[in-house]
């Protein structure tokens, strides 16, 4: 019973972020990417909706491009792996956090209105470190060892 | 200790002017497998990173510069082919960068002052320019009256705007309407201040 409960509880917050928590969407797809969220992966096309937790991943010869809802555009060259692992904007409430992390491959980050309003909330984790962005457009490349 | 060795004679080898070539390779070397490179911002200025690693800590604030992700060596000048090399996929992808258009409204009530009625237009244009275009129509006031009165009015003017552009033809993929009351000024002032700039709707077009 306890079981039950459970599993509806945690179906209604899935079907409910399915709905509303989408905070960036893709823009634009060469080859073969995906997105992967709550363990479900989804072929990324233009228009697919990328959610807090989602992992993005491209294969050989391929890239993706997407903006997030506070602006920030990120795009990927190929065999890349990233997951937006914090994604908080609530200017309102001053509630601003992004922290991703690329596990491997090639990233281009400009950043948006959250590194603008709170630049200490924005991060990118790598294997080997992590990079705080103080407003600003760079490169990271992840090479597996 | 190999990594910081390596940089010290490329500096060197740079100095006396090698093959444009051969620099770029030695400097590949210098920049590691696994690096970060600041670059500039769409508007021309540079902004900042500090990497954090397991072997230091660095911070670039020139465009063109770079620093291993393990924070192992100071920044260091990346040359062009490398940065076309290692991110020249990544760089072509990326989407149109997402414009802001401020609107702003006669008085207390929901009707937009000239200037910015005639903003509707490349407004459109700017979503229609766009892959699955997402807009946000976010409602602001300034601090007279009551932040929940504020709120509401907010929101009002939103929605006014949001349907004033649904009925210009907008289309889109997906559309918030949201209120930031007098919570999120543009102009910082006191409580009860009447202040024309902060009585706004933000349009983000992305």
């Amino acid at each position: 019973m306890r079981h039950a409960i459970w599993l509806a509880a945690f179906w209604l917050a899935g079907s409910a972020g399915a709905q509303e928590a989408a905070i960036g969407y893709v823009k634009n797809v060469s080859g073969e990417a995906s997105v992967i969220t709550a363990g479900k992966s989804a072929k990324a096309a233009v228009g697919t909706p990328v959610q807090q937790g989602s992992v993005l991943r491209t294969g050989p010869k391929s890239s993706l491009g997407v903006v997030f809802k506070d602006e920030t555009v990120m795009s990927f060259g190929p065999d890349t792996e990233l997951s937006v692992d914090d994604y908080l904007y609530q200017p309102g409430q001053g509630k601003l956090k992004l922290g991703s992390k690329l596990a491997k491959g090639s990233l281009n980050y400009v950043s948006g209105v959250i590194a603008k309003l709170q630049p200490e909330a924005v991060s990118v984790a790598t294997p080997a470190g992590i990079i705080g962005v103080r407003g600003t457009h760079f490169a990271v490349r992840v090479e597996e060892e | 200790m190999r990594f910081s060795s390596f940089c010290a004679v490329d500096r060197k080898t740079l100095g006396r002017g090698l093959l444009a070539g051969l620099l770029a390779l030695a400097l590949s070397a210098c920049g590691g497998k696994s690096y970060v490179v600041l670059l500039e911002n769409p508007d021309g200025s540079t902004g900042k990173i500090v990497v954090k690693g397991a072997k230091g800590e660095q911070s670039v604030s020139v465009a063109g510069q770079g620093v291993p992700n393990d924070g192992s060596a100071p920044p260091a000048a990346i040359p062009q082919a490398q940065i076309e090399r290692d991110f020249g996929a990544a760089l072509a992808a990326q989407p149109k960068l997402p414009v802001r258009f401020l609107l702003y409204f006669q008085s207390a009530g929901v009707a937009l002052t000239g200037e910015s009625q005639a903003l509707l237009p490349k407004i459109l244009e700017e979503v229609s320019q766009r892959p699955a275009p997402d807009v946000s129509v976010i409602g602001h006031t300034d601090t007279v009256g009551k932040a929940e009165m504020n709120e509401a009015l907010a929101l009002k003017r939103a929605e006014a705007i949001a349907a004033l552009l649904k009925d210009k033809g907008l289309k889109v993929h997906a559309l918030s309407v949201e209120s930031h009351g007098e919570r999120n000024l543009l102009v910082a002032t006191p409580d009860e201040t009447a202040e024309p700039k902060n009585r706004r709707v933000e349009i983000s077009i992305r």
